[in-house]
């Protein structure tokens, strides 16, 4: 009896040992927490993207994680397309200025080829709970490897989505006259050749109240071009060449297009960059447009009572707004954000430890559902989570979509010094919509590329292509 | 002997040396500050700096040959002279009229000369974002001002049209630099010889005559001087540009300073824009001391 008893006892007291050790594992934010309090006193250096993402950290992740841990924030505020060059140059000079680095997926192999990123496998395997990777969604967990190693973990999972009018498309009389006047049912558009005619229909029959659409046209507009490029069956190089590609037919009719769609859109449209599309869908003049995922919280009035984001227009279009992947089914998985410690860093375990307490399943949910941060869903908890899926009633819609776009999306291209072939991409497409032939653009486009590989190396550069265009996220059949 | 051999290697005040003394600290500062950068920029410019390559070893003049087939440096330096051509002879012309206007006694004069030089004060980066929304297509005044004259909506995308842009970017300079072009002119006008004003009066000299034979050669040193800074501000212009256009529509409006900055510090491409540098450098060197020897202002 005593024998059993001694037994029960210690029974019981292995499986609370067990248990405890399972509850620790299973909260990498917990664990981040108590590793953290060592630091105490100490004050981390981060480079965010400023706006909304600084915000964040500054108002709202910096303070709680100061609360929980005594470590101070300092947030640097850099805007996104100078927060490569920069935090590349603080770790040119070894400066050590920043502790954090915000990162973008396709800057991953750069960084790591010139030392930038600390591996972080072994902070992972001090700290981490493996058991909260498995939950991200694969493609994002892509983003945080670069040849078997580590570098960064995701807390924002960017895909484009399309935003619709649920009012205007499921109006029987637009959906009567749409299918009498193209033959097919009015709906979100599965191509692009439809965006143009479901654009063109409502501009038609209800402008300047209302447009079809309205698109971002200037800014980013690499991410733009290369998903619909991509959808249009585009292939940036020639593989055993690497001759750039993109002035091929597929090229010139995608640039086209999105040059002539221009004309079911506002005037003016030419100059709108993420701000007035996010506006117009807001006040209701537009019908579609295609952007990021924190819209849907904004045009459903979720920022009401926050006073960062008073520039936001109210919303006139509280749950009128349906979501959708964009034409083509692929949307491109444009950019997203990535934290990691710089090597320079005199603090690399209290950043680690912040960067994981962000990441942690506990953590992220609770940024990727607030308006402010611009944080977006990355992980399946954050899909299938209950509290998310009821913050507005079609919440559940829009988390479904961020989902299906996460598994069928292009991710953006990435090969050595992938941001001089963005910006000469994005300099051509912007020449067009100013008024330059698209073809003579590409060509130009073409130029410059074929120039690049040249200096940085054929071979060099076909290696790091052949390596990117394996992932099934490259080219979707 | 020996103390008047002291006395003699001694510099006094009346002595060349003793100035020379004097002035060899700043002389010695301005070297090192001057020269050391050029040297570095001159020993990079021969390497192969950037971000992928870290190469020091001597790359003979790979970075130079690559300017010759570099449409787009070549684009921006053409960009550039147009802006210059185009703004500085219209800031001149305002400058000198506003000048005119103001250089006797009139009411009010002290307010509306302050008034008048405000624009050039302000932070060009902050003035280029002032014209940026003052352009905007939907809410800027500019359009809506034509729209009234005109009597119809006007849409007119001045930042991203290839047909306004340039005419964009000149107002914005203009309305940034003629006040500079006023207030030196109006200094130059003020110290004109009034003797020989009334002399030519009283002569009967038309206003036309007056102006050219009299009042331009006398503010004529002035008034190059004033051409030769703003023309050197124009040839580095930035921040204007690149609040107002970022280069764009493409790379319609890079200016050389836009490029060497894009190619630099956004694409550390650091030896090849070193080279450039250098180029550039040489060619604007000799042109300016051509043109310093023609005005006759270095003497």
């Amino acid at each position: 009896m005593r024998t059993r008893s001694l037994l029960k006892s210690i029974g019981v007291v292995a499986l609370m040992q067990l248990g405890g050790i399972a509850a620790a594992e299973e909260n990498a934010a917990t664990k981040a927490i108590e590793a953290a309090k060592s630091y105490s006193g100490t004050t981390l250096k981060s480079a965010e993207e400023a706006g909304l993402m600084a915000m964040l950290g500054m108002n709202i992740t910096g303070p709680e994680w100061k609360q929980l841990t005594g470590i101070g924030l300092n947030v640097t505020e850099i805007p996104f397309e100078e927060l490569f060059p920069k935090q590349m140059l603080e770790h040119k000079a070894g400066s050590g200025a920043y502790d954090v680095l915000t990162i973008g997926p396709s800057w991953v192999a750069d960084m790591v080829r010139n030392g930038a990123l600390e591996p972080l496998d072994p902070y992972i395997e001090k700290y981490g709970v493996k058991a909260e990777f498995d939950d991200i969604a694969p493609a994002f967990k892509d983003w945080m490897t670069f040849q078997g190693k580590t570098y960064a973990l995701v807390v924002d999972g960017d895909v484009h989505l399309l935003y619709y009018r649920k009012d205007i498309f499921d109006d029987p009389a637009n959906k009567e006259e749409f299918k009498a006047k193209y033959g097919y049912d009015l709906a979100p558009p599965a191509t692009w050749k439809a965006f143009g005619e479901v654009c063109q229909f409502i501009t038609d029959k209800y402008a300047p109240k209302l447009y079809g659409a309205g698109l971002i046209n200037t800014g980013y507009m690499h991410f733009f071009f290369s998903e619909r490029f991509r959808t249009y069956g585009g292939k940036f190089f020639d593989p055993e060449t690497m001759k750039a590609t993109v002035n091929s037919q597929p090229g010139i009719d995608a640039l086209t297009d999105m040059v002539n769609q221009l004309k079911c859109q506002p005037p003016g449209a030419q100059t709108w960059g993420f701000g007035e599309s996010l506006s117009a869908l807001n006040s209701g003049e537009i019908a579609m447009t295609i952007t990021w995922p924190p819209v849907a919280r904004w045009a459903q009035g979720i920022n009401a009572d926050e006073q960062a984001l008073s520039w936001v227009p109210e919303s006139q279009v509280v749950d009128k707004v349906g979501y959708a992947l964009p034409p083509g089914g692929h949307p491109e998985l444009a950019s997203g954000i990535l934290l990691a410690v710089s090597p320079d860093s005199k603090n690399k375990d209290a950043a680690y430890l912040y960067i994981q307490w962000l990441h942690s399943k506990q953590e992220s949910l609770k940024n990727v559902m607030r308006p402010l941060g611009l944080r977006d869903a990355f992980r399946i908890s954050h899909y299938e989570s209950p509290d998310f899926q009821n913050l507005w009633p079609t919440a559940a819609d829009y988390l479904k979509t961020l989902r299906q776009g996460g598994e069928q999306g292009y991710s953006d291209l990435a090969i050595l010094e992938t941001y001089k072939y963005w910006d000469s991409m994005g300099r051509a497409v912007v020449a067009a919509i100013g008024g330059k032939d698209p073809k003579a653009a590409l060509d130009d486009l073409a130029k410059e590329w074929d120039a690049l590989t040249e200096q940085i190396g054929v071979d060099r550069q076909k290696a790091a292509y052949l390596e990117w265009a394996a992932k099934p996220s490259a080219y979707r059949q | 002997m020996v103390s008047s051999k002291i006395s003699h290697i001694k510099p006094t005040r009346d002595t060349p040396s003793f100035k020379h003394i004097l002035i060899a600290p700043a002389v010695l500062i301005m070297l090192v500050m001057s020269v050391i950068p050029l040297v570095f920029v001159i020993v990079v410019s021969f390497q192969r700096l950037s971000m992928s390559d870290q190469i020091t070893s001597f790359e003979g003049l790979v970075n130079y040959w690559r300017i010759f087939s570099d449409a787009r440096l070549w684009e921006a330096i053409l960009h550039t002279l147009t802006i210059t051509f185009a703004a500085l002879p219209v800031e001149l012309l305002l400058g000198l009229l506003l000048a005119f206007h103001f250089v006797g006694d009139r009411p009010l004069k002290r307010l509306f000369v302050a008034l008048l030089i405000i624009p050039s004060v302000i932070s060009p980066m902050v003035a280029g974002s002032m014209w940026r929304l003052m352009f905007d297509d939907r809410y800027g005044p500019i359009n809506q001002i034509i729209g009234w004259v005109a009597g119809e909506h006007i849409s007119i995308l001045w930042t991203i049209n290839s047909a306004w842009v340039y005419p964009a970017i000149i107002v914005a300079d203009v309305w940034q630099w003629t006040p500079f072009m006023f207030i030196i002119l109006l200094a130059a006008l003020a110290n004109l010889d009034r003797e020989q004003l009334d002399a030519a009066a009283i002569d009967g000299a038309s206003s036309w005559r007056t102006f050219v034979e009299i009042i331009l050669p006398a503010i004529r040193p002035v008034m190059m001087i004033a051409i030769l800074i703003r023309g050197l501000d124009l040839i580095r212009m930035f921040d204007i540009v690149w609040q107002l256009t970022r280069g764009g529509p493409g790379s319609l409006t890079e200016t050389i300073s836009i490029y060497a900055y894009i190619r630099g510090f956004q694409e550390f491409d650091t030896s090849y824009i070193a080279a450039v540098v250098v180029l550039l450098m040489i060619l604007f060197s000799a042109i300016l001391v051509f043109t310093l020897k023609k005005m006759e202002i270095a003497r």
